[in-house]
C-alpha cells in the first residue's frame, strides 16, 4: 500500500505549494495536482464499481471550479 | 512481479508518455481552449516560462484532458476491470462537454490508457493501483514542480511535434 501513502504525500505537498504561491493564476496548476491525488485516494479507499462515478464527479467538478476561477480572473466570457 | 516502488515508477513513465503523446497530437499547446487557460499561459510566460507550454498547462487545469483520462481509466480498471475503464471514458467525455471542450483528447487518452492498464494488469507485471499512483506522479512532474521548466519542456516537445507535422506550426 505504498501507492495510497504516495498519493497522500503528493496531495499534501501540492496543497502547501498552493498556499505558498502568491500569484492566483499560478496557484491553479498546483490545485490540479491536488485534484488528481484526491481522485486517486478516493479510488484507493473505496474499491467499488460506483467509485468510478464518485471519482469522475469529484474530478470534473474540481476542474470546472478551476476553469471558472481562471476564466473569471481573466475577465469573464469574451463576447465575439 | 517487481517491487511496488519500481512498478510505480515504470507506470508513471508509461502514463506520462501516454498522456503527453495524446495531448500533443490533439494540439493542446497550440492555444488556450478557454480564456482562463490563455490567462494561465500568459502568467506562466511572465514568470519566465514558454507560452506554448503555458497553454497546455492552462488547458490541463481548465478541462479533463488525456491526463485526467489516464487517471480515471486507471481508477476504472482498478475498481471494475475493462468495463470500468470504458465507463470512465464516457464520464470523461461528459466532463469535457461540461467544461466547453470538444472532448477528443480526453476520450482518446482514456480509451488508450484503459487498454494499456488492462493489458499491463493481465500480463501479471503490474497492478492497476500502480498506474493510479504513477499518473499522480506524472502530473506532479508537469504541474506541480516548476511551471517554468515544465512549460519549456512542453514547448520543446511541441516544436518536435510541429517538425513532423509542418502544417500545425504554432
Amino acid at each position: 500500500m505504498i501507492a495510497v501513502y504516495l498519493c497522500t504525500a503528493i496531495a499534501v505537498y501540492a496543497a502547501i505549494r498552493v498556499i505558498a504561491e502568491r500569484n492566483t493564476m499560478r496557484k491553479l496548476p498546483f490545485l490540479n495536482v491536488v485534484s488528481f491525488a484526491v481522485t486517486g485516494i478516493i479510488a484507493f479507499l473505496l474499491p467499488h464499481p460506483i467509485t468510478i462515478l464518485a471519482a469522475a464527479a469529484y474530478f470534473v467538478g474540481s476542474t470546472l471550479e478551476s476553469n471558472a476561477i481562471a476564466s473569471t480572473w481573466a475577465g469573464g466570457i469574451r463576447k465575439p | 512481479m517487481l517491487d511496488e516502488p519500481f512498478r510505480i515508477l515504470i507506470a508513471a513513465l508509461i502514463c506520462w508518455l501516454n498522456f503527453m503523446t495524446v495531448d500533443l497530437i490533439f494540439k493542446l499547446p497550440h492555444s488556450g481552449g478557454v480564456s482562463g487557460a490563455t490567462a494561465i499561459a500568459q502568467e506562466v510566460e511572465k514568470g519566465g516560462g514558454k507560452l506554448n507550454g503555458g497553454y497546455m498547462m492552462g488547458n490541463l487545469v481548465s478541462s479533463p484532458d488525456a491526463s485526467a483520462g489516464t487517471l480515471l481509466a486507471s481508477c476504472g480498471v482498478y475498481c471494475a476491470g475493462l468495463p470500468g475503464g470504458l465507463f470512465a471514458a464516457l464520464l470523461v467525455y461528459i466532463g469535457n462537454r461540461i467544461c466547453y471542450d470538444p472532448g477528443y483528447a480526453g476520450t482518446t487518452g482514456c480509451i488508450s490508457a484503459t487498454f494499456i492498464v488492462y493489458g499491463a494488469v493481465q500480463s501479471g507485471w503490474f497492478a492497476a493501483s500502480d498506474f493510479i499512483a504513477g499518473m499522480v506522479i506524472a502530473i506532479l512532474t508537469i504541474q506541480g514542480l516548476s511551471s517554468v521548466h515544465a512549460s519549456r519542456l512542453i514547448a520543446r516537445l511541441w516544436k518536435v511535434r510541429c517538425r513532423f507535422i509542418p502544417e500545425d506550426k504554432p
